[in-house]
């Protein structure tokens, strides 16, 4: 399970702790800077990124989910925001202000750069990848098992779920109908799903520990990663940009 | 000579009164093919985890005595350590999936990743034991999209991989179909007769009967008794419900209606035959 | 079980050492990031958990999110070390697999899980009317987080359609932002929240002790 996407490109061959300082330097950057060019020329860019890794149009799914939310931040401080006072235009009784849109463009735009970075993250990176290269720098193993863990034990249990519900219908539970009907209807489905998941946890920790999990060596991988030769260089420019944008706040 | 040493062994899990392991004292030889039988709750799976370092150190609870492996004393010697000298393949298949893997060729290198084994030591390894097992087939696929019996192999495969010199197998069949128990005792016979002292679990009497050189038979955390299959089934006990294979239960039958009274039975097909010819008349 | 024996040396079966080495193991503080592997199991248990509530939620049509309930059994459970491991993780997750904005709210599940652990821990989950009063502080935690994240990235704004009028409402007549998204968000937590760590509570009510006793972390090993 994961929204990664299989594409020949630059960007899923570099390092995703590359990756991950890009999102620090598209996160930080705009709020450093807290004008619209600057979230603009930040999105743009992370764009351009997302174009290069051939998964452009998988975010589009992503923006949609957003898209109603930003929506209504348009519409709320475009109307209500406290420092309104130019009258751009009206719909009837509802009178939209310069400040309050323009508030409302900053943030839309900054978070659709966020959304984008990490989305470049997340569409161009194997999880398995980024859990590997975060352990190698020094994540606990213990965390990196269970990082990885979740990300298998969650369609196994969504099965389990699937057979459960076909289950109780098939003994007659009501699914729909009333409210009250509809919450009564939770227990029967999740109790086992906690029960299975729970019974085998004894078990499968006393699995995990003859297999050494516990041991205090340095872990070694099987899986070699591959370092690309721009990674070096775009960590520190995403350093610089932090850093460029904290000297033009200074200097602003 | 004596890989596996237990004195007194003696163990209580938290909050209960009773032992789980009643003063428990046995040797065991290297390369030595152990089969352990008894009732449910005759202290079957505690005994196995008590030869790992499960018992005390994973379980807690209240522990006396020695056990020592390898020249390891167990309660001295952490899981981890001793994960090296003693494998163990648990009943269910899936549990021991540890499901931080996507291939079942990553599944099986997970122990020696933890171990932090050179890669290419990984490899050679990994290879070696899917080869073993049988499991080139599947070694891409993911290890939940397997058989129980597939399933079963790649973990007695993970725990091979650490070239333990005990391998421990609790009740490694009774959740698996005839064929998946079937290819799971030739894995264990294959690594019986590469050296490995194995002990295993099981009702499956006719498989252990035939391939044990020693049964231990359980009950209410005690050894009852502890001898090769012809003369273990052949005594009597009471109290004990002991399920013996239908060959030895066939002679038995003869034999008490023809008054005889016999130190050892056959155990295996071929034998009970061979005895049923001889007595014929 | 975060007990780890310090050395092997704790071991010991002489009879009358055993109760000072017992001692000696017993004492390990509920914040304890030693965690044992069957501590550590449950978090991806947990994290499933969530995301199958949520699954039912939704299916159920039920107006609430219910996506924090196996982070809250699993402070019960394990404690605030856990839970707040577990809160953190399951965010992590969602954010690489589902939504990337997840990971903003990553803060918000970590001091739920944090805060549910810590009051279990010291007993506030006896009965169904202290249950209750974690569930308020779990509201109050929530919220308290959750709001600076809404005001950074979102002006204040959570989303939903009836705190957001609220919000709305109370911007146009010139409440501070802060105070309107603090609102905004306790509006929409205090059901969720509230009936979350109380279905949390009912199923922590129904696990055998055989279970629960794993995590007990007053358990070490005695000599016989």
């Amino acid at each position: 399970m994961s929204l990664y996407v299989d594409r020949p490109s630059v960007i899923h061959r570099l390092d995703p702790l590359t990756k991950l300082c890009y999102i620090a330097a598209a996160v930080t950057v705009p709020f450093i800077c807290p004008v619209k060019s600057v979230a603009l020329l930040v999105a743009a860019v992370t764009y351009i990124l997302l174009a290069a890794g051939r998964v452009v149009t998988k975010v589009l799914p992503l923006l949609g989910f957003v898209a109603p939310v930003l929506l209504s931040i348009f519409i709320i401080q475009g109307m209500f925001m406290p420092d309104n006072h130019a009258l751009v235009f009206r719909i009837g009784p509802l009178y939209f202000y310069k400040e309050g849109l323009s508030y409302a463009a900053l943030l839309s735009l900054r978070v659709i750069g966020i959304l984008g970075a990490f989305s470049l993250l997340v569409l161009t990176t194997k999880p398995s990848d980024l859990i590997q290269a975060l352990m190698e720098k020094g994540l606990p193993p213990e965390i990196g098992y269970v990082l990885n863990a979740v990300l298998q034990i969650i369609p196994q249990m969504a099965n389990a779920l699937q057979r459960i519900t076909d289950a109780q219908r098939a003994r007659g539970l009501e699914t729909d109908g009333r409210l009250l009907d509809r919450i009564k209807a939770f227990f029967p489905l999740i109790g086992p799903v906690v029960m299975n998941a729970f019974v085998e946890t004894k078990d499968r920790a006393m699995a995990l520990e003859v297999r050494a999990f516990n041991s205090k060596t340095k872990r070694t991988f099987l899986h070699v990663r591959k370092k690309h030769p721009a990674d070096v260089a775009l960590r520190i420019m995403c350093l610089a940009a932090i850093i460029l944008a904290v000297v033009w706040r200074l200097v602003g | 000579m004596s890989i596996i040493k237990a004195e007194a062994l003696r163990y209580k899990y938290p909050m209960q009164d009773e032992l789980a392991l009643d003063h428990l004292s046995f040797s065991i030889d290297k390369g030595e093919f152990i089969g352990i039988i008894g009732e449910n709750g005759a202290g079957k799976s505690t005994l196995c985890q008590a030869l790992n370092g499960l018992v005390p150190h994973f379980h807690k609870g209240a522990y006396g005595g020695t056990v020592t492996v390898a020249g390891k004393t167990v309660h001295e010697t952490s899981v981890g350590e001793l994960s090296t000298i003693v494998g163990m393949v648990f009943e269910n298949p899936v549990v021991q999936i540890t499901g931080a893997k996507l291939t079942v060729y990553e599944e099986i290198a997970f122990g020696l990743e933890n171990l932090g084994l050179p890669r290419s030591t990984i490899i050679e390894r990994v290879d070696e034991a899917i080869e073993l097992l049988n499991l080139a087939e599947v070694r891409d696929k993911s290890p939940f999209a397997l058989s129980g019996g597939q399933m079963q192999r790649v973990a007695i495969a993970g725990m091979i991989a650490m070239r333990p010199e005990i391998m421990i197998f609790d009740e490694p069949t009774s959740q698996l179909d005839p064929q998946g128990a079937t290819e799971v005792f030739e894995a264990i016979e294959t690594l019986s007769r590469n050296g490995v002292t194995v002990l295993v679990v099981s009702h499956q009497m006719e498989r252990l009967a035939r391939h044990a050189d020693r049964i231990m038979l359980m009950h209410g955390g005690r050894l009852v008794a502890f001898d090769t299959p012809e003369r273990l089934f052949a005594m009597d006990f009471s109290g004990i419900s002991v399920r013996r294979p239908v060959y030895t239960e066939i002679v038995r039958t003869v034999q008490k209606a023809g008054g005889i009274s016999a130190e050892t039975v056959p155990v295996t097909l071929e034998g009970a035959a061979e005895w049923l010819v001889k007595h014929r008349g | 079980m975060i007990v780890e024996r310090k050395s092997h040396s704790t071991f010991d079966n002489k009879k009358d050492s055993h109760k000072e080495k017992g001692l000696e193991t017993m004492k390990t503080s509920m914040w304890s990031f030693k965690l044992s592997t069957a501590s550590l199991v449950l978090i991806p248990a947990a994290v499933g958990i969530n995301y199958i509530g949520k699954m039912i939620a939704g299916f159920l049509k039920l107006p609430l999110w219910l996506d924090a309930i196996g982070t809250v059994l699993a402070a019960m459970i394990g404690g605030p070390v856990v839970g707040a491991l577990s809160g953190a993780i399951n965010n992590i997750i969602y954010g690489l697999t589902l939504d990337p904005i997840s990971f903003a709210y990553a803060f918000t599940s970590l001091f739920l899980g944090l805060a549910v652990g810590a009051m279990a821990y010291k007993g506030w989950i006896e009965n169904a009317g202290k249950a209750l009063i974690v569930g308020l502080v779990a509201v109050l935690v929530a919220s308290v987080v959750s709001t600076p994240i809404n005001i950074i990235f979102w002006g204040g704004q959570t989303g939903n359609v009836w705190g957001d009028s609220l919000y709305a409402a109370l911007i146009a007549h010139h409440f501070p932002v802060w105070l309107s998204s603090f609102l905004d968000e306790w509006v929409v937590d205090v059901p969720d929240k509230i009936i979350t760590v109380f279905i949390g509570y009912l199923i922590f009510r129904g696990l055998p002790k055989t279970f629960l006793q794993q995590f007990d972390r007053q358990n070490h090993t005695d000599v016989l």
